[in-house]
């Protein structure tokens, strides 16, 4: 596989990774939170930002530590049984997406463990310094770890790959765009926009989240299958 | 003052708690100053709707916090619909 279709992979994953909601809710409610309690407009943004970065540093984290296990299990040579596998987990994932991902009630109330949601709830509650913020954007991808484990692992085998200076290109590609939305939301939070305008367009849009995720998770597992699976079996004859 | 009434938590796992007018107060006025309602109009907005939770109260000895989320929900629509929309979705954001 080419550089630039490489990078186009960890685009599209980390595209996906971004429309998953969970760190776009805990930063929602946070802002909500910092706004009720009459945090001033400079803690506010110190909040947010720390959460933001907290979020970022962990997706970094989790794809640079899931690219060295593989390299390390596998070399740079990864078997085909391996993406097969990979492009199985990105299906699952995506028809898991479809049927389970927002729970079946108003709001944008989604299914991952409530003792997580519940954990995450009460420490948003408590969160007064920057440090437990960070701590909170940690935890926060964390909790959708069921969720991004596909792209992850897509685009860590892909990553791979790579030369050694493109696989930390690969990477701050990757932390950029997954973190998109959340930047999104900061500025907007940051700029004064209505907490309540953002929950209600979150609200609004989120089968279409829910259905661009499934798609997108598809459309990846399907390419990669191609490229990866069929390309060197149907190039190989 | 308080009035006699139990609250009946989520999951009737946990104890009935006793309604407090302060809790009530605190909650609208937060979510007023989230939708970066001033102050002054939040506290205004907080007291006008507790006063027509407890109105309805009045009667009924015991109610579930759903009850009182979904009553004043529908109190603080008529003053701030903007706040109204942020508590009855406090909840239901994760």
């Amino acid at each position: 596989m080419n550089i630039p279709s490489s990078l186009a992979i960890i685009a599209l994953a980390a595209l996906i990774h971004a429309s998953f909601q969970l760190s776009v809710s805990v930063l929602t409610l946070l802002g909500s939170h910092a706004l009720g309690t009459k945090q001033t407009p400079a803690k506010l943004l110190r909040l947010t930002t720390g959460f933001l970065i907290g979020a970022g540093i962990m997706t970094m984290l989790l794809i640079s530590f899931t690219s060295l296990v593989l390299l390390h299990t596998f070399g740079t040579e990864t078997p085909q049984i391996i993406w097969a596998t990979g492009c199985g987990l990105l299906i699952g994932v995506a028809v898991s997406i479809w049927l389970f991902y927002y729970r079946r009630e108003n709001g944008t109330t989604l299914w991952i463990p409530r003792s997580i949601a519940t954990y995450l709830t009460k420490r948003i509650q408590s969160t007064k310094q920057s440090a437990e913020a960070f701590g909170l954007g940690l935890s926060s991808v964390i909790g959708e770890i069921i969720f991004i484990i596909a792209p992850l692992i897509i685009s860590a085998l892909v990553l791979i790959q790579l030369p050694p200076l493109w696989q930390l290109v690969g990477i701050g590609i990757y932390t950029l765009i997954s973190s998109l939305s959340l930047i999104i939301v900061w500025v907007l939070i940051g700029s004064g926009h209505s907490i309540s305008r953002i929950q209600h367009w979150r609200e609004s849009n989120k089968h279409f989240l829910q259905f661009a995720a499934g798609a997108g998770l598809i459309v990846l597992g399907f390419f990669v299958y191609v490229n990866e699976i069929l390309g060197s079996t149907v190039g190989g004859l | 003052m308080d009035l006699a009434v139990d609250i009946i938590k989520h999951g009737n796992s946990r104890q009935p708690e006793r309604f407090e007018r302060e809790k009530l107060h605190n909650s609208i006025v937060s979510a007023c100053l989230a939708v970066r309602s001033p102050i002054g109009q939040a506290e205004l907005i907080a007291n006008n709707v507790c006063e027509a939770v407890i109105d309805w109260l009045q009667q009924r000895p015991e109610v579930t916090g759903q009850d009182i989320r979904t009553v004043t929900t529908r109190h603080l629509k008529n003053y701030h619909p903007d706040a109204a929309y942020l508590y009855e979705q406090h909840h239901m954001i994760i």
